[in-house]
């Protein structure tokens, strides 16, 4: 389904760069091309989701001033947000933990009430080489049970057409060998309820509340708390000041334009070259303060935002679920700063794309106005644009390393609740009344 | 004896941990989600009003009417508290203006990533999720569980039938799970009117379906619960089968039935259209261009052969004429390109409206989906939110921009530059006028789309219907398993 859902939207991605260039090639003149840019589907971005359906694709290009990503996957079909896709994190994250906590919520007490944990204990067995015997043959069974189905998994990918790159299939590794660990620290879990209480049916309730809270309530509850302890301005007011201060900065420029002189005696067609250098430089002074004032703001929204996002990260890491939530994405590259990196991405390319629009126009466009040249001459058929001539968008997600470096707290996070969970069944069981 | 047989069923229900455990779960989380649903609400009701004002001054300071362009927002809807729906993933605001078309953009989940990650919890997905868990937990060893302990055999030593043991059964249960639920869902209804959520009686009549609708689902999930545990021996099979049931009719149908859709009707990109789109534009423009230039060389051709003084009058003469036909063919200009738009955002929409319907089809074999859709429908934040709100706005657009044109006429201010280079007088830049602030008292409002809620009921009337369908189905398939049924 991933795979189908990745092929889909790289038809979808390719068919919009297509029109893209289409509409570009129309052109007769750089000036009147209105150009944007994609952000592109990546395989990983399928199995592991992430925020990549909820942030703006699309970034239409200006030589200057600020760019915003538009079209959302979910905004622009809402019929997949209702129910959402099925990905790895979601296949993981809700179902395998369930099945984790169902398999062995009965492993200690279930023993006990059938009557067999007295039987094994006639032997000369150890309360430890049980329980370890108990932890480790569920852990490899239930794994290699899992691995088997993610192997062919991952083995039909390059046979539906999709190729990874070998880091790619570094990350998915990662990602599967994370998921396993989620499974493992929930297994364990359940074996460590199961050797505290002494009924089956109330182990298999305190697992459900358990499961319930780390995978639907912590991981919400810890994102609201944050909002709540961290104020973050509202987005609208921000974009609202910056508006203000560009208007502000357009009318004190107005005298200025309505000044424009021309020298006695110019050539027509200089006119009106002399006209757009002298927009263009006012343009650009005003700018420059734009881009300082918007640059404060958004610095400052940022930061704040951070310090809100990591006073939420951190609460929800109480939650296994959201623990293996973060490494998985960050893994796969669909985390929060999947959408930093795509605008960061953006605004390097905004430089190479002002300075070939410099190059081809002489000017930077200032935007926003149409200019219709009327001759009396009969012109020449003007030649049309390629396209090819572009520089290209490139976008790249971090090395592999990086990310399994950023992830790495996750991870550790992970193997620590393994260890926990593991400890404590084992705890109990050593005090455990096998009557 | 039916009523000492329910009797016993709600004791055992009432006394058992299991309903101390989910009761306790229950509230705690229907509570929660409301409190939170409210906090939502109200920050978004804020967060609007502010969006509102900050719209209207930068009207009021925009110098020229030319340049008047008006931001509208998507109004918070109190029914979103409960069903959130579609409410975080669609655009929140939509700029209005001459020149660009309507478009919802700015998700409030794609403003708030944050957000986006582990999502909202709402009642609707309690009622989805945890509830229907709990009615499999309480009912899946309804019958078969009986058969173990050997109570079943003791029940049908009295003079009983069948049936009427299965009704008392189904009663107690009912009773035991539904009357519980109330408790908390009554208190969260309290809780919307300490906090003074602005209900209109529309709303107070939706999410009183709405509440219907739940009870509607729950009591599916114990039909089946009961279905299976009549038909399966032992309640640890009963269990398994259930639970697989659970997973395939939450988590997988509803998405299994999208992403076929999704992979048998594909449909064209926003971006993909907005390139077509900006295509036409850019070729009705040139197209406009080129006419110019030749009307402009025939205006010429017309003074060939004049004196200087005689061109320069007849130029004054049919000054004015002209520049009201090259007027009147560039507004041709823009409603052309306006009608192109919406032809093919029609076109595309339909298509969508297509896929939409199958999916929806196809994913309402799991009556999960039936339930969603159907409660989205009745909080008015279901599919149709995105263009309800579009359409509306494009109708305000037309308002609004006729509204800008006659004040334009009135108060003159084309917003753009008007640049006139003349052999003998040079160079001359008009900018318009530079006002001070404009009066937009007159400026029409714009109101946000409501929906009847006898409509979203109407409308979601096949979902209560196939609800019911499931709920019969379930019920008859235990009657006949039970009649039977195995005792031994």
């Amino acid at each position: 389904m991933g795979a189908q859902n990745y092929l889909a939207s790289q038809a979808q991605y390719e068919a919009a760069i297509q029109e893209n260039r289409n509409q570009i090639a129309s052109n007769s003149n750089w000036q009147m091309v209105e150009h944007s840019i994609m952000l592109p589907p990546q395989p990983l971005m399928t199995l592991v989701n992430g925020v990549s359906n909820d942030i703006g694709r699309n970034i239409a290009m200006s030589s200057r001033g600020e760019l915003r990503a538009e079209n959302t996957r979910f905004n622009d079909e809402p019929i997949f947000a209702i129910f959402r896709f099925m990905d790895l994190e979601f296949i993981f994250g809700i179902i395998l933990s369930l099945f984790a906590i169902i398999f062995a919520y009965d492993a200690i007490n279930g023993e006990k009430v059938s009557g067999t944990l007295k039987l094994c204990f006639a032997n000369s067995v150890s309360r430890a080489s049980f329980i370890g015997g108990k932890l480790a043959g569920s852990f490899v069974g239930l794994g290699l049970a899992l691995m088997i189905p993610m192997l062919i998994g991952s083995a039909l990918l390059p046979i539906l057409g999709i190729q990874l790159t070998a880091d790619e299939w570094i990350r998915l590794g990662l990602i599967l060998i994370a998921g396993l660990a989620y499974f493992g620290l929930f297994l364990a879990l359940a074996i460590a309820i199961s050797a505290s209480t002494s009924k089956p049916s109330s182990a298999f309730l305190i697992g459900l509340v358990v499961w319930i809270f780390a995978v639907l309530i912590i991981p919400r509850a810890s994102v609201l708390i944050s909002g709540r302890l961290v104020e973050v301005v509202n987005v609208d007011e921000i974009t609202a000041q910056k508006n203000r201060y560009r208007i502000q900065l357009f009318d004190e420029d107005r005298p200025k334009m309505a000044d424009f002189k021309v020298p006695e005696e110019t050539e027509i067609e200089d006119v009106m070259a002399l006209f757009s250098s002298f927009m263009s430089e006012l343009s650009t002074t005003r700018q420059e303060k734009i881009d300082l004032f918007n640059e404060r703001l958004n610095e400052e929204f940022r930061n704040r935002r951070r310090a809100q996002e990591n006073v939420a990260l951190s609460i929800s890491r109480l939650s296994p679920t959201s623990v293996f939530t973060l490494a998985s994405t960050e893994l796969a590259g669909t985390s929060l700063k999947l959408q930093n990196n795509f605008m960061d991405k953006a605004y390097a390319y905004q430089e190479s794309y002002s300075d070939f629009m410099t190059e081809k126009t002489g000017s930077t466009r200032s935007g926003g106005f149409r200019m219709i040249m009327i001759t009396t001459e009969d012109g020449e058929e003007p030649e049309l644009l390629n396209p090819d001539e572009l520089p290209q968008f490139e976008f790249t997600s971090e090395k592999a390393s990086v990310s399994a470096a950023n992830s790495i707290i996750d991870l550790g996070l992970l193997v620590l609740f393994n260890l926990l969970f593991f400890g404590s069944a084992f705890v109990a069981f050593l005090k455990y009344d096998l009557r | 004896m039916l009523s000492l047989l329910i009797q016993k069923e709600l004791k055992n229900i009432l006394l058992s941990p299991k309903f101390a455990a989910t009761f306790l779960v229950c509230s705690v989380l229907i509570l929660i989600s409301v409190y939170i649903g409210i906090n939502e609400y109200n920050n978004a009701v804020v967060q609007y009003n502010v969006n509102q004002e900050i719209a209207r001054q930068d009207i009021m300071q925009a110098t020229s009417w030319g340049r008047v362009r008006n931001i509208l927002h998507r109004e918070p809807n109190p029914m979103q508290i409960f069903v959130s729906g579609l409410h975080f993933d669609v655009g929140r605001l939509s700029t209005v203006s001459d020149f660009d078309d309507i478009k919802l953009v700015r998700s409030p989940y794609s403003d708030e990533t944050l957000f986006a990650i582990f999502r909202v919890i709402d009642f609707s997905f309690i009622v989805q999720i945890v509830l229907s868990l709990f009615a499999i937990l309480f009912t899946y060893d309804a019958i078969n569980g009986e058969r173990e302990n050997g109570t079943l055999k003791l029940a049908f030593s009295n003079s009983v039938s069948r049936a009427k043991y299965l009704i008392a059964k189904f009663t107690g249960i009912w009773l035991g799970l539904i009357v519980p639920l109330l408790i908390p869902i009554l208190i969260g209804l309290l809780l919307l009117m300490v906090f003074k959520v602005p209900m209109a009686t529309g709303d107070w009549s939706s999410i009183i379906s709405f509440i219907g609708l739940s009870i509607l689902y729950i009591t599916l999930f114990i039909g089946i619960g009961i279905l299976v545990s009549a038909i399966t021996r032992n309640s640890s099979l009963s269990f398994l089968l259930l639970l697989v049931i659970w997973i395939g009719g939450v988590f997988i149908v509803p998405r299994l039935g999208v992403m076929a859709a999704g992979q048998l009707i594909p449909v064209e990109s926003v971006a993909q259209l907005e390139a077509k789109q900006e295509a036409f534009r850019k070729a009705r423009w040139d197209q406009y261009s080129t006419e110019l230039t030749q009307v402009w060389q025939s205006r010429e051709q017309e003074m060939e052969g004049m004196s200087d003084a005689e061109r320069q009058e007849y130029r004054d003469n049919k000054e004015w004429n002209w520049l009201e036909e090259d007027d009147v063919s560039r507004k041709q200009v823009q409603s052309d390109i306006i009608g192109n738009n919406r032809r093919l955002l029609e076109e595309a929409q339909n298509k969508k409206r297509v896929q939409e319907r199958l999916a929806f089809n196809i994913a309402r074999i799991s009556p999960v989906s039936s339930y969603q859709l159907a409660a989205m429908k009745l909080a008015g934040t279901d599919i149709d939110l995105k263009i309800r709100y579009e359409e509306t706005m494009r109708a305000y657009k037309d308002e609004f921009t006729d509204y800008i044109v006659k004040k334009q006429d009135v108060e003159g201010g084309h917003g753009g530059f008007s640049i006139n280079i003349d052999s003998e007088t040079g160079v001359q830049i008009d900018f318009g006028r530079n006002d001070q602030t404009l009066d937009t008292s007159e400026m029409p409002q714009y109101s946000a789309p409501t929906i009847k809620s006898a409509n979203a009921f109407a409308s979601s009337i096949p979902d209560f219907g196939l609800l019911t369908i499931f709920i019969i189905l379930a019920f008859g398939g235990s009657f006949l398993s039970f009649l039977r049924y195995d005792m031994r």
